[in-house]
């Protein structure tokens, strides 16, 4: 998780300093979804992520490195420099991409677990998405169909109140989530998202009810964005008092620092490691191999 | 360590902030994350959060005042540090612009998201280098290689729709032009050239080869004609004359011209004209002899003959002496004596002035190259309908061009308009000749 | 060789996958006891059973979605649309995802996945189930298209549609389902991004897709009797386009003359005239002609469906404009 935080406030530093194009969506704050979700799954069990991707991306085992590189747009990145922060792909480790279209990678998830089922084997695809993807058709579709069908996968909803700009109250008709499941027949848990542990634990139980052939899951977290939508955002659409409030009550890490009981020296020890970790990215992506214009030729087909 | 705290880049389009309020002093302690002044950009005012824990050492921007982008607002380090003019790393690549690299990205939308990175602006120039420099085909598609036409339908040649429509209309031989185009392709300008050039029709040659044709002797001794008359100094003169009365004459004389005599033509009303006023206005009826100049006591005027490959030019003799009938009769000898190749030497000799008349041709107007040694050349156009100005009204009128190249040695401006003044007055007005 | 029809052709190469191969099977709406809206699954169910040939809710983006997804893992689904129309409902899981995982992984991915569908007008179907969308899909990189005009043509391409590693949209016509032809009895795939010249000719080349080869077959033999000698060629698939066969044809015959049942404006045949006008210019005698349905929806009253839609009489105008005889 601090990874995953440390890694993020390089990122926004860089893009500050105007050497990261495109367009660039921090996890602060929902870290603990993250690394409470992909730490619970076995091998084999995919992900498919949103825009704001980086810290499934880490959580689920791809190096800081790979990912710093593919921000920086280089060949080394795990996506070759093709795809960018929100087309992060990293298959080997079960990473089925992160998506900038909200809820475009939903039926591919409904998909892969309907692929683990037909084959029988014992896999869970997973997909990551906000609030505001559960106004959208995919969200809906994919949802009736994998329930339907009962194929192995847990949607795991990141509810941090916002789509993008526009506060719950102004995009979601109900207040409660879990509502959205009832409406598929779907089995739902609702977990605190900022509880790594809770997280973790929640997660583990989805993926024994999809696991066992039972039909997937719809896991709710409720969660908080620490910062903007996008790096730069200045959130003018939100109260300052709630951003002040959230950043003090609502943060994963001190919480999880807490119930740790992690010493001061312990933490800051842990703080170095992390942060030469990714300062050491950030190294590694500027010394990275820029691809040739002409590679943009390639991948287009088979 | 001190580290220098930039302005940073909010935003696509953000090229500098003003710092509406400081949040921390000089002296305080701020964290990481905490707020540590407003800025006010062009789209909103809003906090900016400190990169760095410490103490801030300086304030190096007032509030009120307008930063650029990548430029030092503040210095933050341990307490009682020094500051050294020592940078870190951001500041030295902060996204300033101040180089002067233009943005190409356009900013009448304004994003907020994203931004292109003004520091990769330079693999985004390759990017684009690479791309002109790329076939303009399009890279996708498998490129069928220009399939060249089978042997068995023969060759075709090249050429674009429009030379295609311009030679038909010329009626030019494709197939005898030469193409300027890409690979070899005949375009519309190539037909032009052919078509601007004087001469015979284009034929179509027999084979692929280039076609040797050999001068006959009289090509050769037009050919040396022609540049000795280019190498006299000469000038042109021009006049537009009314043929009504001309018409009207010739008419009188059709309906007096018995069965089987020669009908007499415009030509021949012309030649009269001229004759008359050559005998008027003497020294244009002359030649130069390099010191000398020979004025003759009458006008023998030559008509030009166009025949195959060349152009002849017989003498009608003692033209104001004959009527127009007999100039008529007179040329038709020589015109048909010249196609059937029978002319005397005699017929070629002798001449005092020359007429050419493209008129047939529908020709405008155009200037004669001047026959040496004589002292002038009426060039003659077609008679058309012209939109002519008469007491301040507009009206159509018959109209000829008289076109009149004279040899600057022996003639001179006056001496050859007044001359063809006359003739112009004699065709507008032919009771004058009398 | 026996004879079968276009929509058997069909069936029995998707059967003939899902035999030897457990990771073909086939989605969409309607299919299972029904057999297909147009009966081309028919008998499907009872062989492979429901998990294979598998009935969907209505839910386009959900059921592509779905195997875009176990295309990634693998398998090799075939999706069927009932309508083209209906490609609409799934445009951005075919454009934004199918087309483009691949690429944006860096070529970590790749989705084999197979979007059959139909069209054609003909019968009052009305503007929402008649609509010729190909030339869309051509022109979104990372997608390829097939629209096969003969049984044995859908045979063999479906077949390598299905082994493609690419999606691939697979374009059936309507009124092509009966026509019976011969078709081999085993497999034997055809390669996509080739054409196939159904006829020889030295005039002018007609380049047709679906229902109208056979229109323009017919108006070939018409403008025969007229002294023009018609070659007709079918692409078969039109992205990748096999541009050298068609080149080739028009560098042959000097004139050239496209047409598809799909509205003329910016229909497949507006890239096919720039290819030819690009490659070919210096032996075009004539401008290139396109010959589709008129820029409108499709009406329902027969009379102003007619009105619309092409048939063998334009091409046989075109091809006459193209010899400056129309």
């Amino acid at each position: 998780m601090l990874l995953i935080r440390r890694f993020e406030e390089k990122v926004e530093e860089r893009f500050r300093a105007g050497e990261l194009p495109g367009f660039l969506h921090v996890a602060i704050g929902q870290e603990a979804i993250a690394v409470g979700v992909c730490k619970a799954l076995e091998d084999g069990d995919v992900i498919a992520s949103t825009h704001r991707a980086h810290g499934h991306t880490l959580a689920k085992g791809t190096h800081p490195n790979e990912l710093m590189a593919e921000l920086y747009g280089k060949v080394e990145g795990c996506s070759h420099g093709y795809g960018g922060s929100m087309h992060l792909y990293d298959v080997e480790r079960g990473n089925l991409g992160a998506n900038a279209v909200v809820g475009g990678g939903l039926p591919a998830i409904t998909g892969a677990a309907l692929a683990f089922k037909m084959r029988g084997e014992p896999r869970v695809a997973v997909a990551f998405f906000g609030d505001g993807a559960t106004n959208i058709g995919t969200f809906h579709e994919s949802l009736n169909l994998a329930q339907l069908w009962r194929v192995p996968a847990v949607f795991v909803c990141e509810n941090n109140h916002y789509a993008e700009s526009t506060p719950a109250a102004q995009q979601l008709p109900i207040e409660d989530l879990e509502q959205r499941a009832v409406a598929f027949g779907m089995t739902s848990i609702k977990v605190h998202g900022q509880d790594v542990e809770a997280v973790y634990r929640a997660t583990k139980k989805a993926l024994e009810h999809a696991r066992e052939g039972k039909g997937p899951v719809f896991l709710l977290c409720e969660t908080f964005r620490l910062t903007g939508h996008y790096v730069g955002d200045p959130q003018v659409y939100r109260p300052k008092e709630e951003v002040r409030e959230v950043r003090a009550k609502q943060d994963p890490l001190p919480k999880l620092r807490e119930k740790l009981g992690i010493s001061d020296e312990d933490w800051d020890e842990l703080d170095r490691e992390v942060t030469e970790l990714v300062e050491g990215s950030v190294e590694f992506a500027k010394a990275g191999t820029d691809p040739k214009p002409e590679d943009a030729l390639k991948n287009v087909y088979a | 360590m001190a580290n220098q705290v930039t302005l940073p880049r909010l935003g696509q389009g953000m090229e500098s902030g003003t710092i509406v309020r400081w949040l921390k002093a000089e002296g305080d302690k701020v964290e990481k994350g905490e707020p540590l002044y407003e800025l006010d950009t062009e789209k909103v005012t809003q906090e900016v959060e400190s990169d760095a824990s410490g103490v801030v050492l300086k304030i190096l921007a007032g509030e009120g005042e307008e930063i650029e982008v990548g430029k030092p607002v503040a210095v933050i380090g341990e307490e009682g540090e020094e500051i050294s003019s020592e940078t870190d790393d951001s500041s030295e690549e902060g996204g300033s612009d101040g180089d002067g690299t233009a943005r190409e990205v356009s900013d009448d939308e304004p994003k907020e998201e994203g931004d292109p990175a003004p520091k990769r602006e330079g693999e985004r120039e390759e990017g684009r280098e690479a791309r002109a420099d790329s076939d303009g085909k399009p890279e996708q598609a498998k490129q069928a290689e220009r399939v060249e036409q089978p042997e068995v339908s023969g060759r075709r040649v090249k050429a674009s729709p429009l030379a295609r429509r311009l030679a038909k209309e010329r009626g030019l031989e494709l197939s005898s032009l030469k193409g300027t185009g890409p690979e070899g392709r005949i375009v519309a300008e190539d037909v032009e050239r052919a078509a601007a050039q004087p001469g015979w029709a284009a034929e179509a040659p027999a084979s692929d080869e280039v076609e040797v044709v050999q001068l006959s002797s009289m090509r050769k001794t037009i050919a040396r004609r022609m540049t000795e008359a280019w190498e006299t100094p000469h000038f042109q003169i021009a006049m537009t004359v009314d043929m009504r009365a001309a018409m009207r004459l010739r008419e009188l004389l059709l309906e007096r011209t018995q069965e089987g005599a020669t009908r007499p033509t415009f030509s021949d009303v012309l030649t009269k004209a001229c004759a008359m006023a050559l005998l008027r206005h003497r020294d244009m009826n002359a030649h130069f002899a390099g010191t000398e100049v020979h004025i003759f006591p009458t006008a023998n005027i030559g008509i030009a003959v166009a025949v195959p490959h060349g152009l002849v030019v017989p003498v009608i003799r003692n033209c104001e002496r004959k009527s127009i009938a007999e100039l008529a009769a007179a040329r038709v000898d020589l015109v048909e004596r010249t196609r059937a190749g029978k002319l005397t030497q005699g017929d070629l000799e002798d001449g005092t002035f020359t007429i050419s008349n493209l008129g047939m041709y529908g020709v405008d107007r155009f200037v004669a190259v001047l026959n040496p040694p004589q002292a002038g050349i009426l060039a003659v156009g077609a008679i058309q309908e012209r939109p002519v100005v008469e007491d301040g009204e507009l009206v159509a009128r018959p109209v000829m061009e008289l076109t009149l190249s004279c040899d600057h040695r022996s003639v001179d401006g006056a001496t050859a308009s007044e001359f063809l003044g006359t003739v112009k007055a004699f065709l507008e007005e032919p009771g004058l000749m009398l | 060789m026996p004879e079968t029809t276009y929509r058997e052709a069909i069936r029995d190469s998707m059967s003939e996958a899902m035999r030897r191969d457990d990771d073909v099977f086939i989605m969409g709406e309607d299919i299972a006891e029904m057999g297909g809206s147009m009966g081309v699954t028919q008998g499907m169910l009872e062989e492979f059973g429901p998990d294979r040939v598998r009935n969907t809710p209505i839910s386009e983006m959900a059921i592509v979605g779905a195997g875009i997804g176990a295309a990634m893992q693998g398998m090799r689904p075939i999706v069927e649309i009932m309508y083209q129309d209906f490609t609409t409902l799934a445009m951005e899981q075919l454009v934004s995802q199918a087309a483009k995982h691949r690429y944006m992984s860096g070529g970590q991915l790749s989705v084999p996945l197979t979007v059959r569908t139909q069209g054609g007008a003909g019968w009052s179907p009305g503007a929402q189930h008649a609509q010729q969308l190909e030339a869309w899909f051509v022109h979104v990189p990372g997608l390829k298209v097939v629209f096969p005009s003969t049984p044995a043509d859908a045979k063999g391409l479906l077949w390598s549609s299905i082994y493609d590693e690419n999606p691939v949209m697979f374009f059936e016509h309507r009124t092509l389902y009966p026509i019976k032809g011969e078709v081999p009895d085993e497999i034997e795939p055809i390669e996509l991004g080739k054409a196939r010249i159904h006829r020889e000719g030295e005039d002018v080349t007609v380049v047709a897709t679906g229902r109208l080869v056979h229109e323009s077959l017919a108006a070939a033999d018409e403008a025969e009797e007229q002294g023009i000698s018609v070659e007709v060629v079918d692409p078969r698939t039109l992205q990748p386009l096999d541009e050298e066969t068609v080149v080739a044809s028009v560098n042959k015959t000097s004139r050239c003359v496209v047409a598809h049942e799909a509205v003329v404006r910016m229909g497949w045949g507006a890239e096919l005239a720039a290819v030819v006008q690009e490659q070919c210019f210096d032996y075009l005698d004539a401008p290139v002609e396109r010959v589709g349905a008129k820029f409108t929806p499709i009406p329902f009253a027969p009379v102003m469906e007619e009105f619309v839609i092409p048939h063998k009489a334009d091409v046989l105008e075109a091809i006459l404009r193209t010899v400056e005889r129309g």
